[in-house]
């Protein structure tokens, strides 16, 4: 009998005809090609239950692991060295909740330090892929694999995008024992998740700073990756081992010609919806999307809605508010968010600063973020790449001039402003135009702000 | 690959069925086209603005956008800058970050710097951009009815993208399509035969056991452009939208636009083969790669079937083992030995010195040095009652 690796599966071959399979874990008879199969995810329990059953198997080969001696030592702040027992204490599986700034990086690279497993890191993006590579590559003096941006490249180290992990994992998922997801809370929700449940690897790490709340994907996470062993929010880690915060908001008004064409289109928008959550209570916003699009009435809704958000997003009054921000923090380092690109590209040609997109090639960007470092350049303004891990340099003011993804995009930025120093005092403020959506939005996503539960181990 | 709210479908029981673009499209998507054309040379954010508007003529709104994102495919053309526009950014960032000059001064001493004129500079500042990108013209001229095809092949893919097993009876061209599948890392099964004799191939991916998955969806969706050169098929998909369970049904004469034509024959041995043995036996028919059969657990795929017109009992499989490695042709010959064909011909190249014991036992056997003599096989077939 011989267990196989085969594209994210494992296969199980010629098993003793004495060998009763109905309780083997995840196996299922595959009539294709006349054999039994398991998820990858399920090697460590099918392994496990082979040994139990004592049948004699011949194993698939253990990846490689990594020499101690090509590590250099990985010093942990207190919170950190405790995340790190209560996943240890988890059996390696969980997930650790960290508010941005706090050091997550530095977690993962002290858990695959010490256990000398083989391991494969996820990454959301491309700018997140090379600034991991940057890290490991201070701390490990072996060779690092990539995977994402158009390299492929294998080592018992390896950093990947979630795309390229998604895409490749058919042949990456017999080499690593420890999986190592940052920004887990993309999973969980059905997209990708079988790039978790396609690599054999029994030990597996988390990293957040925004844990989902929904009871549903927090459950399907606790399947791929473990449950939630440490967490920790802004408010637990403010004014020490993070910068103390100001939250300034400030409220503004429409021009006499911007709230009435504001009106038409609300007019527009919510009697569509109002007929449609008269009809589906329940119905979700990607339900109605759905519905309205069938429809004249619900597209011209739609259309309204999208006329709404390109009116609030770079308003008379936001102008004019932004204007005397830039003027009087013009010493400081200052981030501006918008909602989307084409405010960002409106603000840099009006205030002459750098703007940060998805358009900007990643060579500039980098460049970029090293004069920021340098102060060449003193203020970036983006609509979504700063939101989520990037290691900005040391800013100290952020102006929220609109937002579209709600509390975890909100956390992520503010997060920006959170690397401590010396006498650091951060100021977020947040652009809210008065009897608008934005008002709802504004208080919503400060709910990822609070504090919640501290560590749990 | 399209997003939900551009796929057009309707749903009748089970079956999902595609809304293709036809003839009845064609005055709105002429229309586009001539909007496209009036853009070209023009930023791409203009034409994006523009087809905001309504055309002058009804169009449906989901089937216009899917023509207008099929449109945009075309590869824009960069547009030249005064300033390269990474330099013109670096610069005019750069001194508003050191200076507090108004902002008119700070254009105004950037461009003296580079030797350019305020509004070159302007214009250069993001003129790398993909809204600032110049719209292009097709590299060959693009008709309604060939934008229509083209949206009809996306629309398919990306049915198919959301697809976790698909079934294909299928004539000619199978191995091509196998082949690929196989590369793109999917399963490909014998799943039955059609009363008509065609075959049934199961394609899936290895995860797809477990769970409606869309891992394999594109490599699937792939697979439509070399359907449309197979003389017959017929696909059944199934697939998920929106948590619901369909099945998408595709078949020979659907409005799908080919990729470019896979090569007819493997090599010229082959090629001159099936020439001579049609000019040979006029009442014989030559299928090129036939249906594929099952054989221990994978699939063989004969390079020939050889038909008598009036009497399709009278059926032959032909193998042409030619210049492989030995270990390729011990493998195939093992395969055949497996399958147990009655009414199979082997075309053995001499060089090959395989032993007579090597050779599936009933195939009838044809040696050949450079060319495979058509005659001989004619010998062969005349000379046998096909058991088939």
């Amino acid at each position: 009998m011989k267990l196989q690796f085969d594209r994210g599966t494992i296969v199980l071959m010629d098993p003793p005809k004495d060998l009763d399979l109905t309780a083997a874990p995840g196996l299922r008879w595959d009539r294709r090609v006349g054999a039994h199969r398991a998820p990858a995810s399920r090697y460590p329990a099918l392994k496990r239950w082979l040994l139990q059953s004592r049948a004699g198997f011949q194993d698939i080969p253990a990846p490689l692991s990594t020499p101690q001696e090509l590590w250099l030592d990985v010093e942990l702040r207190p919170y950190q060295e405790a995340a790190l027992s209560a996943w240890e204490l988890g059996h390696r599986r969980g997930v650790v909740a960290l508010p941005t700034g706090s050091g997550k990086t530095r977690l993962a690279l002290a858990a695959m330090h010490r256990t000398r497993l083989s391991a494969l890191c996820l990454v959301p993006t491309r700018v997140l892929l090379d600034q991991w590579l940057r890290e490991i590559g201070a701390l490990y003096r072996g060779p690092v694999g990539c995977y994402g941006d158009g390299v492929r490249r294998w080592a018992p180290l390896t950093i990947a995008t979630f795309e390229s992990a998604y895409r490749h994992m058919d042949q990456l998922g017999d080499r690593f024992e420890l999986v190592i997801v940052d920004e887990v809370h993309h999973f969980g929700g059905g997209l990708r998740d079988e790039t978790l449940e396609m690599t054999i690897a029994d030990a597996r790490l988390g990293l957040t700073a925004t844990p989902s709340r929904d009871a549903g994907v927090a459950a399907r996470l606790t399947e791929l990756v473990g449950a939630t062993v440490f967490e920790l929010a802004v408010a637990d880690l403010a004014g020490g081992f993070l910068a103390s915060f100001d939250s300034i908001t400030l409220y503004l008004d429409l021009t006499s010609e911007e709230r009435s064409a504001y009106m038409g289109l609300a007019a527009l928008f919510t009697s569509a919806h109002a007929e449609f959550r008269r009809l589906a209570p329940n119905g979700s916003w990607a339900d109605f999307t759905h519905h309205a699009a069938r429809t004249p009435e619900g597209r011209r809704a739609l259309s309204a809605w999208r006329q709404m958000r390109r009116l609030l997003a770079f308003t008379h009054a936001k102008r004019r508010a932004l204007e005397s921000l830039l003027g009087r923090h013009w010493h400081s380092r200052v981030l501006i968010f918008t909602a989307d690109n084409e405010t960002a590209y409106a603000i840099a040609r009006e205030h002459l600063v750098m703007p940060l997109t998805c358009d900007i090639s990643r060579p500039e960007r980098d460049d970029v973020l090293e004069r920021f470092r340098h102060g060449d350049l003193r203020t970036l303004v983006s609509a979504r790449v700063l939101n989520e891990g990037l290691d900005v340099p040391d800013a100290d003011v952020a102006v929220v001039v609109g937002g579209a993804l709600g509390e975890r995009e909100h956390v992520q930025r503010v997060g920006r402003l959170l690397r401590p120093s010396e006498g650091k005092r951060a100021v977020v403020y947040e652009l809210v135009t008065r009897n608008t959506l934005e008002v709802g939005q504004a208080r919503r996503r400060r709910q990822g702000l609070v504090v919640r539960r501290s560590a749990q181990l | 690959m399209l997003s939900a709210d551009l796929l057009s479908y309707s749903v009748a029981g089970t079956l999902a069925v595609p809304h293709y673009l036809g003839e009845h499209d064609h005055p709105w998507l002429r229309a586009l086209l001539d909007e496209h054309e009036r853009f070209i040379g023009r930023p791409r954010r203009e034409l994006e603005a523009r087809l905001r508007d309504p055309l002058p003529c009804d169009s449906p709104p989901q089937k216009l956008g899917l023509a207008i994102r099929i449109l945009g495919k075309l590869r824009p053309r960069e547009r030249k800058s005064a300033v390269p526009p990474r330099l013109a950014r670096a610069h005019v960032f750069g001194e508003a970050a050191r200076t507090s000059a108004p902002r008119q001064t700070i254009w105004t001493m950037v461009a003296a710097s580079l030797g350019v004129s305020r509004e070159d500079l302007q214009e250069s500042l993001f003129g790398d951009l993909p809204g600032e990108r110049l719209v292009a013209s097709p590299a060959q001229p693009l008709s309604a009815a060939e934008l229509a095809v083209r949206c009809n092949l996306a629309v398919v893919q990306g049915m198919l993208f959301r697809a976790t097993v698909v079934r294909i009876e299928i004539e000619g061209n199978t191995r091509v399509l196998i082949r690929h599948a196989k590369w793109r890392g999917l399963i490909c099964s014998l799943a039955g035969r059609s009363d008509s004799g065609r075959a049934t191939v199961e394609l899936s991916g290895p995860f797809a056991l477990f769970r409606n998955t869309r891992l394999y969806g594109r490599a699937l969706g792939e697979l439509v452009p070399l359907l449309a050169w197979c003389p017959h098929f017929r696909l059944r998909a199934d697939c998920v939208f929106n948590g619901r369970r369909l099945t998408l049904q595709l078949g020979t004469g659907d409005p799908i636009f080919p990729s470019s034509s896979p090569r007819r024959y493997d090599s010229l041995l082959e090629e001159r083969f099936a020439r001579e043995f049609r000019r040979l036996a006029p009442g014989w028919d030559v299928i090129r790669e036939p249906e594929p059969i099952a054989s221990e657990s994978t699939l063989i795929f004969p390079d020939f079937a050889l038909q008598h017109r009036s009497d399709p009992t009278r059926r032959w499989l032909l193998e042409i083992v030619g210049f492989w490695t030995a270990d390729y042709v011990a493998r195939k010959l093992a395969l055949y030995r497996s399958a147990r064909l009655s009414n199979l011909i082997l075309c053995i190249d001499e060089q090959r010195n395989c032993a007579e014991a090597d050779l599936p036992s009933g195939a009838r056997v044809v040696r050949y040095r450079r060319r495979v003599d058509a005659a001989a096989v004619l010998r062969v077939i005349d000379a046998t009652t096909c058991p088939r």
